[in-house]
């Protein structure tokens, strides 16, 4: 008899302690999804910095730009990856055709500083996702290069690796086996 | 009833995991690196570790990547792929690698290792056993390879500008560099009252060259050294008018060494002309003796691009751009043949992948004057469309023209490197530097070539362009690549599959050949 009164009590002690805690992360959830609305507890919005991107043209005879804007980050190399990722994204409007194939991600950006090469690690889709012609590689490159030359003036050389291997060409047609002089190539 | 059932799935796993084996170990997968080799340089670069890999499986011998033992040392590679050969030129020495086989050819002399130079992970794999003992075995100093830890050390460079004087008489002032080797350089006098001179591979000792005094027409000289080059910034008076750079060779019996002269002449009106490129050497690489130039323009190699595996572009309906390069180069090579009396040869008569480098190796051996590659074109977006003629762009980078100094460098060396003749013999080309010297003819055949495709075919002209492609470095003659419509553009696809239109294409550019024959050949050529 006693055993079940205190049975009970324990129970009833549990229930109270378990809907105390499900409530405080009810109520936290609610102001975590509300606050923002609500002057006094506004995000302070990130640093960001404006990039230019370059695609192709949909005729396949010159690039076009678009402008995003990607948080600041620290460091060249993380820079870098946060601006291929926009870039292998895709384009946001209409003129603008992405030569690099869907799937294509940057696996890691290497300075080096020495030589002012930037070393471009991207994984297999780039090429094998590749849908071939000299016009698309040519592209694909070229992006790659100009978005590149545009945001990091103080890369002069880059080099495409896949998978941290350097590649003879990326869809058999242009050399990418070496790094590339990103004023010079064309 | 329960045993049955564990057994099955124990058999089942068992066999998945064997099956899994042996099917990695057919296929050539990238291997995880065994250990790590820290090289640490005395000349600026910065400490970096190399991946090395145990090869045998009977022995703990390292291997290094030819890559990264190319870096390292600072080294060309020459790669003959037919004969699985790889030349390593490391400042004056060479070293001829062959794949499976133990011998390493140290400039003329065999030397035995302990186990074969090797082929994998997409690089020829050498022992490192060839840089504690095969490499310090003759003129390279300073280099020391602890087998225990595992550390590289490479010594600090020797000075190869070894000091500057100034001499002066009534007409000219003169500074005077010694070389210990012959070394590219470039003059940039851009800015008024300061000659730029960027010495390629270039290592010099500031100090020195900083302590000494100018004379006449020149203030003040000061040197910087980069990782790769040397650069020197003279300072020169007002009244100096026009400068001329010229390189005398080492005189044996004076004693003098390499000498790179910069003259400075005296004038009323201070001015210095502009940017001059020195590439002296760059055209003296390839000898010209087979070069066949003058003579009538008679041997059309032709390549039909892509092959076997490599499909190429592949249009909507299907149509593979390998199929119609072939048919396309077989078209050509009949009209050519029989009604421009030229003989022709192409890289691949079959649906087979020949590798992008041995198509112009082919074209070489056999000595062809033109280099013809057709491909069809392809797109993201079904507009694209029309017709374009490329030529090499090359890849000169600063890295490219200092190897190639370097490769000038070790040929120049008497008695311990290979000559040029052995050279020729083994069929090893620097292949980026190849193409450059025929990049005028190249252009002029891709205008011809284009033009005459304009006055046949319907669909958009893209113009001649010029691109890094592959295909076209290692010729030793005038070279084009032709992408003759759009294989993603489906009305461009319906005309590729058309006997007319194929026929229309092939007329062109045997047109625009037949122009360049005339335009080109030594007399005697166009009346064939």
């Amino acid at each position: 008899m006693i055993d079940t009164d205190l049975g009970r009590k324990i129970v009833a002690v549990l229930l109270i302690v378990a809907a105390v805690i499900v409530g405080t992360v009810l109520v936290r959830r609610w102001i975590e999804r509300h606050g923002e609305e609500r002057p006094g507890l506004q995000v302070v919005p990130e640093e960001t910095r404006s990039v230019t991107l370059y695609f192709a043209s949909r005729q396949a005879d010159g690039l076009v730009t678009e402008t995003r804007e990607i948080p600041v980050e620290t460091g060249l190399e993380s820079e870098v990856r946060a601006v291929m990722t926009a870039l292998a994204a895709g384009p946001q409007g209409d003129d603008g055709v992405s030569a690099i194939p869907p799937g294509t991600l940057l696996l890691q950006a290497y300075w080096v500083e020495e030589t002012l090469t930037l070393y471009l690690d991207f994984n297999r889709t780039i090429s094998s996702a590749h849908p071939g012609g000299s016009a698309a590689e040519y592209y694909t490159i070229a992006q790659i290069v100009r978005t590149i030359q545009a945001n990091f003036p103080q890369v002069r050389h880059l080099q495409i690796l896949i998978d941290g291997y350097p590649v003879e060409t990326i869809a058999g047609h242009y050399a990418v086996d070496k790094p590339i002089d990103v004023m010079k190539w064309r | 009833m329960t045993r049955t059932i564990l057994l099955t799935v124990a058999t089942v796993l068992a066999a998945a995991v064997l099956a899994g084996a042996a099917a990695a170990q057919n296929e050539p997968r990238r291997a995880e690196p065994d250990a790590t080799l820290g090289v640490v340089y005395a000349d600026g670069r910065r400490t970096e570790d190399v991946p090395v890999y145990r090869l045998e499986e009977d022995s703990e011998e390292l291997f290094v990547s030819a890559y990264d033992l190319a870096r390292i040392f600072r080294a060309s590679r020459f790669w003959n792929p037919s004969a699985r050969k790889l030349n390593l030129r490391i400042e004056n020495r060479s070293f001829l690698f062959t794949i499976d086989t133990r011998v390493v050819v140290a400039d003329e002399s065999p030397v035995l290792l302990r186990v074969p130079v090797r082929y994998a992970n997409g690089s020829v794999m050498v022992p490192l056993e060839f840089i504690s003992e095969v490499l310090p075995r003759g003129t390279l100093g300073n280099v020391d390879l602890d087998e225990q830890r595992l550390v590289l050390t490479i010594g600090s460079p020797e000075y190869n500008v070894t000091g500057v004087t100034f001499e002066e008489d009534e007409h000219e002032s003169r500074a005077v560099l010694a070389l210990s080797e012959e070394l590219l350089y470039h003059v940039d006098a851009e800015t008024p009252g300061l000659l730029r001179l960027k010495i390629y591979g270039g290592k010099v000792n500031t100090l020195l060259i900083g302590a000494t005094p100018g004379k006449g027409l020149f203030n003040r000289v000061r040197a910087e050294q980069t990782e790769h080059d040397a650069y020197l910034f003279f300072d020169v008076r007002r009244s100096a008018e026009r400068f001329r750079v010229e390189f005398l060779d080492a005189d044996r019996r004076s004693g003098l060494p390499n000498r790179l002269v910069i003259h400075l002449e005296r004038g009323e009106q201070p001015e210095i002309p502009g940017v001059e490129l020195a590439g002296r050497r760059m055209t003296e690489i390839l000898d010209d003796a087979d070069r066949g130039r003058g003579g009538a323009i008679v041997k059309v190699a032709i390549d039909p691009g892509h092959g076997g595996i490599d499909n190429g572009k592949v249009g909507p309906s299907g149509l593979l751009e390998k199929d119609v390069n072939l048919h396309l180069a077989v078209m050509l090579r009949e009209l050519l043949a029989g009604q421009y009396g030229m003989e022709v040869l192409l890289t691949r008569t079959t649906d087979e992948l020949v590798p992008l480098s041995r198509r112009a190796e082919i074209a070489n051996e056999w000595g062809a004057d033109i280099f013809i590659s057709i491909h069809c074109n392809g797109w993201f977006h079904p507009d694209a469309g029309g017709f374009e003629t490329f030529f090499l762009s090359p890849a000169r980078t600063e890295e490219d023209i200092r190897l190639a100094s370097e490769e000038n460098a070790s040929l120049q060396f008497e008695g311990t490197g290979i000559g040029s003749e052995d050279l020729g013999d083994l069929g090893f080309i620097l292949w980026d530097m190849v193409q450059n010297e025929f990049i005028s003819e190249s252009s002029g055949l891709a205008e011809l070539i284009q033009r005459e495709l304009d006055k046949v075919l319907d669909i958009r002209n893209r113009g001649v362009k010029q691109a890094g492609l592959i295909v076209l470095k290692g010729c030793r003659m005038p070279a084009v690549l032709v992408e003759t419509a759009f294989l993603s553009n489906p009305s461009e696809e319906k005309m590729l599959t058309d006997a007319r239109f194929r026929q229309d294409l092939v007329r062109g550019i045997a047109e625009g050949i037949s122009r360049f024959r005339s335009r080109f050949s030594g007399a005697g050529a166009t009346s064939r």
